[in-house]
C-alpha cells in the first residue's frame, strides 16, 4: 500500500528519538521510499499524457481523484522522508555539541564488527551512518567550531546544568594523563579520586573519563 | 503612574549596572527558553555583559598564584561568580541557537544559521531528495496541502508575569480577554501577550 513504508520510516525515527545511540540507517526503505515516489510520478505522467491536456475534474472524477491521491502519496513520502533524515542529523548534532566523536566512535564499532564477522556473524558495513551522513557530521563538527570559536570566554559546548559548586570531586574511569590546572598538573589514573575545578574537567566528564561525584 | 511606579522607578536607578544587567540577563535567559518564537539579541547587554566577563577572567589569571588567604578567598567568590554568569550565557545562546529561527539573529548567529541550513539542505538532496522527481525537489513548498516548512506555533502556552499594570489582554480566535495588573501570573497563548513582552510591559516565567 502507498505510504507504508514512509510510515515505517516515521515510527522508526520515533524509536531513535528515545535512544542513546544511533541506530542503523535504513537504506533499504529509504531507496523503496524513493522508488514508490518515482513510480507514482510515472503513473501521474502517464495519465496526464493520456488525457492530452483536455482534463474536465467535473466529468471525470475517478481520474481526477486517482491524481488527487497520486499526488498526496507523493508529498507525504517526501515529508515522512525529511523527518526521518532531520531526526537522525539532529541526533548526530546533539552529539557534536556533546564532544562524542561520532566519526571514531563508528569506526571503532566497525573494527569490532569486522572481528565478530569473521567468527560467522555478521558481516558487511557495520556503520550505523550512512556515507553521506557521515559527510554531514564532518562539516558539521568544522561548522560548530567556528561558531563556538567565536565565544571562547564562555564555553558553549560546556555544561548546561546550572553550577552548584567551584570545586567538585570526581572519580576516573579510564586513565586520562595529565591536565593542568591552576593548581599545577594532577595526573588522572584510573580509580583515584580527586577534588578539582569543574571547568577544568567538564570535556573530561563528557567524554566519559570521569565520574561526577556526589 | 501610580505610587509604584514611581518607587519601582527610584529602586531602579538606585541599583548599579551590574546588578541591572544580571537582572536583565536572568531576564533575557528565562524568556529565551520559554518563549516558542526567537526574541531580539540584546546586543548592549551581551557587549557589557561579555566584556565583565573577560576581565574577571583576566583578574583572576592575574591573581592566580597569589598565596594570601585573602586573595585566594576572593577568587573563589569571583570564580564561582565567573561560572555562574558564564552558565547563564551559555544556556542563553544555546537556547537561542536550538530556535532555528531567522528573525532578531546576531551577526555570528545568523551565519552559523545560514550555513547550517545550506548544510542541512545538501544532506536531504544527496540522501535522497536528488532520486526525487524534479518538481518534489523544493524544500519549502507548501502545496496539496502537505507544507514542508515547519514553524514555531506561536499559540503555545506561556506563564507570564505583568511588570506593570498592562490593560486588557485580548486573546485572538478564543474571544476571550482579561486584565492583567501588574505582579499578576498568568497563563497565556504566546500570540496574546507577544507584543507586551518585546515591550518589556509582561515577562515571562
Amino acid at each position: 500500500m502507498y505510504g507504508e513504508l514512509g510510515n515505517k520510516l516515521v515510527q522508526h525515527a520515533k524509536r531513535t528519538q528515545a535512544l542513546a545511540h544511533l541506530p542503523p540507517y535504513q537504506a533499504e526503505t529509504v531507496r523503496a521510499v524513493t522508488r514508490e515516489v518515482r513510480d507514482l510520478e510515472k503513473d501521474r505522467a502517464s495519465t496526464l499524457e493520456s488525457l492530452a491536456g483536455s482534463f474536465d475534474p467535473s466529468t471525470d472524477p475517478a481520474t481526477a481523484c486517482a491524481l488527487l491521491v497520486n499526488h498526496l502519496c507523493q508529498r507525504r513520502n517526501k515529508r515522512c522522508m525529511l523527518a526521518y533524515h532531520r531526526v537522525r542529523s539532529d541526533k548526530l548534532e546533539e552529539m557534536c555539541w556533546s564532544g562524542i566523536d561520532v566519526l571514531e566512535r563508528q569506526q571503532q564499532a566497525g573494527k569490532a564488527g569486522e572481528s565478530a564477522g569473521s567468527l560467522g556473524a555478521e558481516s558487511g558495513n557495520t556503520s550505523s551512518l550512512s556515507p553521506e551522513e557521515e559527510e554531514y557530521v564532518r562539516q558539521y563538527s568544522d561548522l560548530l567550531a567556528a561558531y563556538k570559536g567565536q565565544w571562547t570566554d564562555i564555553d558553549l559546548t560546556g555544561s548546561l546544568e546550572p553550577p552548584r559548586d567551584l570545586f567538585i570531586d570526581v572519580r576516573v574511569l579510564k586513565d586520562a594523563g595529565e591536565i593542568q590546572t591552576e593548581y599545577g598538573a594532577i595526573t588522572l589514573t584510573k580509580n583515584s579520586q580527586f577534588y578539582v575545578r569543574q571547568g577544568d574537567v567538564e570535556r573530561l566528564i563528557a567524554q566519559g573519563y570521569l565520574q561526577k561525584l556526589g | 503612574m501610580d505610587i509604584d511606579d514611581i518607587l519601582a522607578e527610584a529602586l531602579h536607578v538606585s541599583a548599579p549596572q551590574e546588578t541591572l544587567d544580571l537582572q536583565e540577563l536572568t531576564r533575557a535567559w528565562v524568556a529565551e527558553r520559554v518563549a516558542p518564537e526567537l526574541l531580539p539579541y540584546p546586543d548592549a547587554l551581551m557587549e557589557r555583559v561579555l566584556g565583565r566577563i573577560r576581565r574577571q577572567i583576566e583578574t583572576v589569571e592575574e591573581q592566580t598564584g597569589n598565596m594570601d588567604p585573602k586573595t585566594n578567598f576572593k577568587l573563589i567568590v569571583i570564580q564561582t561568580e565567573l561560572e555562574r554568569f558564564k552558565f547563564l550565557v551559555r544556556s542563553f545562546l544555546r537556547a537561542r541557537v536550538a530556535k532555528n529561527s531567522a528573525e532578531y539573529l546576531s551577526l555570528s548567529e545568523s551565519k552559523y544559521l545560514t550555513a547550517h541550513q545550506n548544510l542541512l539542505a545538501s544532506h536531504y538532496q544527496s540522501s535522497f531528495l536528488s532520486q526525487f522527481p524534479n518538481s518534489l525537489q523544493k524544500l519549502d513548498d507548501t502545496q496539496g496541502g502537505i507544507s514542508m516548512i515547519d514553524a514555531p506555533d506561536p499559540d503555545t502556552a506561556v506563564f507570564c508575569r505583568a511588570l506593570r499594570d498592562v490593560g486588557e489582554i485580548n486573546v485572538v480566535g478564543t474571544g476571550r480577554a482579561f486584565v492583567m495588573k501588574r505582579g499578576d501570573v498568568r497563563v497565556v497563548r504566546w500570540s496574546a501577550i507577544k507584543e507586551k513582552v518585546l515591550a518589556g510591559d509582561i515577562e515571562l516565567v
